[in-house]
C-alpha cells in the first residue's frame, strides 16, 4: 500500500484538473467569466504550489496533449477562414499587415526604452504580434458569436500568428544562433520551415477529404477523422522540428477550401474538444511561475497596454473603409487580446530547440499570465458589447 | 382597430418582396449577418427596399411597384449586384432558397425589435423553425371585391406556384423528399391556410374580420398566415406560398405568371369560384409541395385527376395572348422551360449527389444566385 503522500504526489496532475474543471463551470455560471480564464488562472496556483514537486517527465506528456489541444483549435480556425474574402475586401489584409507591423514596431521600441537588451525585445515584439487562437475560438464558441467583430478576428488572428511565427523564427534564426548574420540566409531558413509545415498540412487538407469520400463518409460526421488527423500531424510536426501551428492552421484551410465531402465536424471538436482545452489552459499557466512573473510584472503591464492600444487603434483606423462601423473596428480591436498560449507554445516549441527563452524575456511570464486571464474577459466583453453573442442574449 | 377600407390601386400592377438568406462564405452556415448588412447598405441608396426580418440571418427586400416584366426584372438584377458588393465586402453570401439546408434551428438568433420577441416568446421553437424564406407576390387591384374574386379564384392554381418555386427540399441536413419543406413550417402556425370563402369586401370586414377581432385573435391582417391574403392598405392581394427561388430570373419569371393568370381571371370566362372547391384545395398542396412538378392534382369543379405539369403547360398555352399584352413572354417561356428542365429543388438535389455534403447545396446556391443572366 503506497501512503498517502505517494497517493497525492500520484494524483496532483488529475485532481488539479478537475478542480480548474469544476471552478470553470462554477465561476462561469455565477460571474459570466470566461471558463478558460479560470482554467489558466488555476493553472497558475497550481504550478506554483505543486508542479515543482513532480517530476519533469509527467510535465513533458502534457505538454504534448496541450500541443495536440492546440493544433484542434487552429485547424478549426483554418477551418472558419475564407482566402477568397482577402481578395474580395483588401482591406482586411491591409488592417491585418498594418496591425501586425505596427505592433511589433511599438512593443519593440517600448521594450528597448524600458532598457531591454534589442534581442530578446525583438522576440517578444514578435511573440506580441499574434492573437493566440485557443483563447480567441474558445470564447467565440462559448459565446456562440456570430457577425463581423468575429469574422474579423478569427481572419485577423490566423494571419497574424503566421506572421508571429514568421517573424519570430527569423529573428531566433538571426539572433540566438547567429548561423549567419546574412538577414536574407535567416529569413530563407525559416521560410523553408515555414513552407514545409504548410505543406504537410496542405496534403492532410487534400487527402483526408479525399479517403473520407471513399468510406463514404459524406452523410456522417466527420470530427473523429479530422482529430486523429490533426493528432497525426501535429506529432509529425513535432518530431521533424516543424511548426505544428502552421501546419494544424494549414490543414484546416486546405480541408474547407477543397470542400469535397465534410460534413459539418463539430464546433471545438466536441467534448474532446473541451477535454484538451481544460488541459491546455490549465497546464499553459502552470509554466509561469510567480517570481518570473513579479520580476517583470511593470513592463509587461506597459507592454500590454501598447500593444492593445496598437490593435485597436488600427482596426479602427480601417473599420470604415473596409465596411463595418468605427465602434466595431474598436471592439475588433479589443477581441484581438488574448495571446498567452500561442505565445508560451511557441517559445516551448524554442527551448527545444536548446534555447531557453524565459531567461531572457523577463516580462514575457508577466504577459503571458495578464493575457491568459485576461484576455478571454476582454474579448467576451467586446463581443457582448457588438451584439454578437447569443448565450448571453437569450438567457 | 376596425379594418382600414381597400385602397384603390390600379389593377395588373405588381410587387415583390424576397426574403433572402444571409451565409457565412466561411463555414456555409447562416449568420446573423444583418445588422451589419444594413448598416453597409444604408450608406448608400438602395435600389427598392430593404428591412430587417425576424431572425438576424434573413434579409427581406422589395421591389417597387411595376407593370412589365423588364423593369422589374432590371430592379431585381440591379438590388442582386447591390446585396452582393456588400456581402463580398463582410464575407457574407447571400442566396434563395427556401430552406437552409442543414443550419439546426436552435443556433438561430431573434432580431431585437419588440414586435419580433414578443413573437418568439408566444411561438416558441415553431419562430426559429420558422427560419424559412419565402418569395411574396403583390397584385394590384382596383377595389376589395375585385380583390376577393381574384383570391378564391386563384384557389385552383395555388399548386402552379408552390411547384415552381420550390426549393426547399433540405431541411436541418437532411433530405426531406418534400420539394417544398417550408410550407409544412408555415402550416403549422395556428392561422395559416386559406381566407373564408367570401367574395365582396364589406362582408369580408363585417362577417369576418370584424367578429375575429372581436374574439381579441387577431389586431390587423398581419397576424393572418394565409397563403393568399388581401392587403388593404396597398390595394393587392399577396400570394404567400412561394419559396424564394435560387435567381432573380425566376422571381420575377412567377411574378408575371401571376400577373397574367389574373388578367385571364378578371376576364372571368371560367367558372366562378364556389366554397366547394376549397374540399381538394389541401390535398392539391399537399401534392405540389411534396412531388413538385411531378405531383399529381384534383380539378376542384371537374374533379379529374390532372398532371401538374401538363396543367402548368396547358395554362402557359392559354396565358399567351395575355403575356402578349403585358409584354412577359419572357417569362412565361422562362416558366415554359423549367417545367421540363426541372425545379430549383431538383437542382438543389442534384447539387448534393455532386458535392456530397450539405455545404455543397449551399455552395450552389450561392453560385446560382449570382450568375447573371441565366434561366
Amino acid at each position: 500500500m503506497a501512503d498517502l503522500s505517494s497517493l497525492l504526489y500520484q494524483l496532483a496532475w488529475p485532481l488539479a484538473l478537475t478542480l480548474a474543471w469544476m471552478a470553470g463551470e462554477v465561476l462561469f455560471r455565477w460571474t459570466g467569466l470566461p471558463r478558460i480564464a479560470v482554467y489558466g488562472l488555476g493553472g497558475f496556483l497550481f504550478g506554483n504550489l505543486a508542479a515543482g514537486y513532480l517530476p519533469p517527465s509527467e510535465a513533458a506528456a502534457f505538454m504534448l496533449l496541450a500541443n495536440l489541444g492546440f493544433g484542434l483549435m487552429l485547424f478549426e480556425l483554418g477551418y472558419r477562414i475564407n482566402l477568397r474574402w482577402l481578395r474580395t475586401n483588401p482591406w482586411i489584409l491591409v488592417t491585418s499587415l498594418t496591425e501586425s507591423l505596427c505592433t511589433f514596431v511599438a512593443v519593440y521600441a517600448v521594450a528597448v526604452a524600458c532598457g531591454m537588451a534589442s534581442l530578446p525585445a525583438g522576440l517578444l515584439a514578435a511573440l506580441a504580434m499574434s492573437t493566440s487562437p485557443a483563447g480567441l475560438l474558445r470564447v467565440l464558441n462559448e459565446q456562440g458569436c456570430a457577425g463581423q467583430v468575429t469574422e474579423r478576428a478569427m481572419h485577423l488572428s490566423s494571419l497574424n500568428c503566421v506572421l508571429a511565427a514568421f517573424t519570430f523564427k527569423l529573428i531566433v534564426g538571426i539572433g540566438v544562433f547567429q548561423t549567419s548574420g546574412d538577414l536574407a540566409h535567416a529569413a530563407w531558413s525559416s521560410l523553408v520551415v515555414l513552407g514545409a509545415s504548410a505543406a504537410f498540412g496542405a496534403a492532410f487538407g487534400v487527402a483526408v477529404p479525399l479517403w473520407l469520400r471513399r468510406i463514404d463518409n459524406a452523410a456522417r460526421d466527420s470530427t473523429l477523422a479530422f482529430a486523429i488527423a490533426v493528432f497525426l500531424l501535429v506529432m509529425i510536426a513535432h518530431v521533424l522540428l516543424f511548426s505544428p501551428v502552421l501546419a494544424a492552421l494549414t490543414f484546416g484551410i486546405v480541408a474547407r477550401h477543397r470542400r469535397l465531402v465534410l460534413s459539418p465536424a463539430q464546433r471545438n471538436f466536441g467534448v474532446l474538444g473541451d477535454l484538451l482545452s481544460v488541459l491546455l489552459f490549465f497546464f499553459v499557466a502552470t509554466t509561469l511561475s510567480w517570481n518570473q512573473v513579479a520580476a517583470g510584472l511593470w513592463l509587461g503591464l506597459l507592454l500590454v497596454l501598447v500593444r492593445a492600444l496598437v490593435k485597436v487603434a488600427v482596426c479602427t483606423g480601417f473599420a470604415r473603409v473596409s465596411g463595418i462601423t468605427a465602434r466595431k473596428g474598436v471592439l475588433t480591436g479589443l477581441a484581438l487580446t488574448p495571446m498567452a498560449v500561442f505565445a508560451i507554445l511557441l517559445q516551448e516549441q524554442t527551448r527545444r530547440l536548446g534555447v531557453d527563452l524565459f531567461q531572457s524575456l523577463e516580462p514575457l511570464a508577466a504577459i503571458a499570465l495578464l493575457l491568459e486571464v485576461v484576455g478571454p474577459l476582454v474579448t467576451q466583453r467586446a463581443l457582448l458589447l457588438a451584439h454578437e453573442a447569443r448565450n448571453a442574449k437569450e438567457k | 382597430v376596425p379594418l382600414e377600407p381597400f385602397a384603390t390601386s390600379r389593377s395588373l400592377t405588381m410587387g415583390v418582396e424576397l426574403e433572402l438568406q444571409l451565409v457565412s462564405l466561411s463555414d456555409f452556415d447562416l449568420v446573423s449577418a444583418s445588422p451589419d448588412m444594413l448598416e453597409l447598405l444604408g450608406r448608400a441608396p438602395f435600389p427598392g427596399n430593404v428591412t430587417p426580418e425576424i431572425t438576424q440571418s434573413m434579409i427581406e427586400i422589395n421591389s417597387s411597384v411595376h407593370t412589365s416584366h423588364a423593369e422589374l426584372l432590371a430592379e431585381l438584377n440591379e438590388i442582386r449586384d447591390c446585396l452582393l458588393r456588400a456581402g463580398d465586402r463582410l464575407n457574407v453570401g447571400v442566396c434563395g432558397g427556401g430552406t437552409h439546408p442543414f443550419q439546426q434551428w436552435s443556433q438561430r438568433k431573434i432580431f431585437s425589435k419588440p414586435r419580433f420577441r414578443e413573437v418568439s416568446a408566444l411561438y416558441g421553437y415553431l419562430a426559429k423553425q420558422f427560419t424559412v424564406f419565402g418569395q411574396h407576390v403583390h397584385i394590384g387591384c382596383s377595389s376589395g371585391d375585385e380583390a376577393l374574386f381574384l383570391l378564391h379564384s386563384l384557389n385552383r392554381y395555388i399548386p402552379h406556384f408552390i411547384a415552381l418555386s420550390a426549393s426547399s427540399p433540405f431541411l436541418q441536413g437532411s433530405d426531406t423528399l418534400f420539394n417544398s419543406a417550408r410550407l409544412n413550417s408555415v402550416f403549422a402556425f395556428p392561422l395559416s391556410g386559406r381566407a373564408p370563402f367570401l367574395l365582396e369586401w364589406e362582408a369580408f370586414e363585417r362577417d369576418y374580420f370584424a367578429r375575429m377581432e372581436s374574439t381579441g385573435i387577431v389586431r390587423s391582417m398581419k397576424d393572418f398566415y394565409w397563403d393568399l391574403r388581401p392587403k388593404p392598405e396597398y390595394g393587392t392581394i399577396e400570394l404567400r406560398v412561394c419559396d424564394t427561388p435560387l435567381t432573380v430570373e425566376r422571381v420575377a419569371a412567377l411574378a408575371c405568371y401571376l400577373q397574367a393568370l389574373c388578367r385571364h381571371l378578371l376576364e372571368r370566362r371560367e367558372a366562378s369560384p364556389r366554397e366547394d372547391d376549397y374540399l381538394v384545395y389541401n390535398y392539391n398542396r399537399f401534392q405540389a409541395c411534396r412531388f413538385g412538378l411531378d405531383g399529381t392534382i384534383v380539378h376542384p369543379q371537374s374533379h379529374e385527376t390532372l398532371s401538374l405539369r401538363e396543367d402548368i403547360l396547358t395554362t402557359v398555352r392559354h396565358l399567351e395572348p395575355h403575356a402578349q399584352a403585358l409584354g412577359s413572354e419572357a417569362a412565361l417561356e422562362h416558366i415554359y422551360r423549367e417545367t421540363h428542365s426541372g425545379s430549383d429543388a431538383q437542382f438543389l438535389r442534384n447539387a448534393f449527389e455532386r458535392a456530397g455534403s450539405a455545404e455543397g447545396i449551399v455552395d450552389a446556391a450561392l453560385a446560382r444566385f449570382r450568375a447573371k443572366g441565366e434561366a
